[in-house]
């Protein structure tokens, strides 16, 4: 399996030291004046806490959120800005969810610096209420755009979209939940209903662009990548919405090696990745942010937690 | 920002051999373990894990062998059938014909030593219930062409042999012939009953009983009283 992928500013670096010219602090100043901003995301991390079992018909020994942690801690040291975001389904899983329902899973998360994660259909498995319970425990946002949650026990909890600013960088996070309908126990889902994903991103985009001028749009989406009916998903949210720079998936456990780009009704891109599950996989995206140019240069990898990386 | 700096300047190290570098001593270093996992966070899932431990460690059976998931057969494919139609049976207090499950939700093989609750619940991490399906002899065929079409899947009840084009031969229910027009008492979990698994045989049957066990109570159940598993196949599909 491969682990890690090289990227552009550790080759920058490697470059600068071997060669001793004239001309070496123009690139000092170039990289602080145009720095970078690190995204790391995981998705339906299924309460994943402990690394899989030695005898797991799949993925032994993979995984494991203190390992997940060292190593956000080890890229927290190396890179100044960094966003850690999570696609939903942290729930349901593992010994560790029947036991506490969420709750560790969410100190856990809150511990490593988590900003926000998108609500997964499994966010529901324990009625509202006990939604509501685990959340107390999160000092990250829960986003989603599309629920109407109101007057239900989840609505303090959820937000439709976080603004980050990055040394005056804006980027603009909103989350997406997939239809509840045959998915999610209407008992369990009480009050909350879903609205048109793409609606909403559009309002939420829209919302970015003019009143907050935001640089860069992410969307966290629980949709799913891709579906051969016409359900909904990732693909073609990108193609049929404009602005979004990025969605990070989940809910199909799809494992992309690359992102991968759409293009968008008014020919720009929409980047899509998605981290398989359990947290075996740490996703990591660049944006080495340019003064010259309006889009950032990307660049993408991932980590395989607890394999021979 | 003050890590960036310190970079910087090691940086200017590096390239131009200055001591620059060694006026500033109190430099933070790494405080992470990666590829180890984090201390800090370790210990305090630790914590969790010990009263955690007071309900899933709790013993369930030993396990004596290695006990894997297979085609057409396996140890494993067995137990997880007969565990399915032997529960079923004590529940409903009658017989059960059939005990049929698909192998991909289960996330585990065993091997050697205790198992405990925590075991089971990693060994089938789902919230499924268990099902019992009245079906037509006929019917039933269906669902045996199904197995054999794959090779083999964990059944109970059943003897068959698949042959060459894939058809079962020498199909035996309860060591009985199968009869198209007699009606059989087949044991599943919801998951597949509601078209999880790969076995249509069994999606959309109208004479249908929901019970109020779930799938893992099932498997802590029939361990329990198995005391011991061991590796043993009976030939109930063949080759």
């Amino acid at each position: 399996m491969i682990s890690r992928k090289t990227f552009l500013k550790q080759s920058v670096y490697a470059l600068a030291g071997s060669a001793v010219v004239p001309g070496i602090a123009d690139k000092f100043t170039d990289l602080i004046e145009n720095p970078s901003i690190t995204i790391l995301y995981t998705n339906d991390t299924h309460s994943r806490i402990d690394p899989y079992p030695k005898n797991a018909r799949e993925f032994a020994g993979l995984g494991g959120i203190a390992k997940r942690s060292s190593l956000v801690k080890k890229i927290r040291f190396e890179e100044k800005n960094v966003l850690l975001l999570d696609a939903g389904d942290v729930f349901q899983g593992t010994p560790w969810f029947d036991q506490y329902g969420g709750k560790v899973d969410f100190e856990m998360m809150s511990e490593m610096g988590y900003d926000a994660m998108a609500i997964g259909n499994h966010e529901f498995d324990l009625g509202l209420e006990g939604f509501a319970d685990a959340a107390k425990s999160a000092e990250f946002s829960f986003l989603c755009a599309n629920y109407s949650t109101w007057n239900t026990p989840m609505h303090p909890f959820v937000e439709h979209e976080l603004i980050k600013e990055i040394d005056g960088y804006k980027v603009g996070i909103f989350g997406l939940g997939i239809q509840l309908e045959g998915i999610v126990d209407p008992k369990l889902h009480g009050r909350v209903h879903y609205r048109d994903p793409v609606l909403s991103a559009k309002r939420s985009v829209e919302n970015f662009r003019n009143f907050h001028a935001c640089d860069y749009i992410i969307c966290l989406s629980h949709l799913g990548y891709e579906y051969d009916g016409n359900q909904i998903d990732d693909v073609s949210l990108a193609q049929e919405v404009s602005g979004i720079d990025l969605i990070i998936g989940g809910h199909t456990h799809t494992f992309l090696d690359n992102h991968v780009a759409v293009e968008n009704p008014d020919g720009s891109e929409t980047l899509i990745t998605q981290m398989g599950h359990s947290g075996i996989r740490l996703g990591r995206i660049d944006l080495h942010l340019n003064k010259k140019s309006p889009r950032p240069l990307v660049t993408s990898q991932y980590y395989t937690i607890g394999g021979n990386s | 920002m003050s890590y960036r700096i310190i970079r910087v300047i090691g940086f200017c190290f590096l390239l131009t051999g200055c001591a620059y570098f060694s006026t500033t001593t109190e430099i933070e270093q790494p405080t992470s373990a990666y590829p180890e996992p984090d201390p800090q966070m370790a210990r305090q899932l630790d914590a969790y894990r010990d009263s955690m431990n007071s309900v899933m460690g709790q013993k369930v059976a030993t396990v004596q062998d290695t006990l894997k998931f297979g085609k057409p057969e396996s140890s494993l494919n067995n137990i997880v059938a007969d565990a399915l139609r032997f529960q079923a049976a004590s529940t409903l207090r009658q017989f059960v014909h059939v005990g049929i499950t698909g192998e991909e939700s289960f996330k585990l093989y065993f091997v050697p030593g205790k198992l405990t609750v925590r075991d089971v619940y990693e060994f089938m991490p789902y919230n499924n219930h268990l099902v019992v399906l009245s079906m037509s002899g006929e019917k039933l065929m269906t669902l045996i062409e199904q197995v054999a079409d794959m090779g083999g899947a964990p059944i109970s009840g059943v003897r068959f042999r698949i042959d060459e084009d894939g058809n079962p031969n020498s199909v035996l229910v309860n060591a009985q012939v199968l009869d198209p027009d007699e009606t059989y008492l087949v044991a599943t979990s919801s998951w597949a009953a509601n078209g999880g698994d790969k076995f249509p045989a069994l999606w959309n049957v109208s004479d249908r009983s929901d019970l109020e066990l779930s799938i893992r109570e099932v498997y802590i159940n029939y361990f329990k009283n198995q005391v011991e598993l061991t590796a043993s196949t009976d030939g109930r599909i063949r080759r």
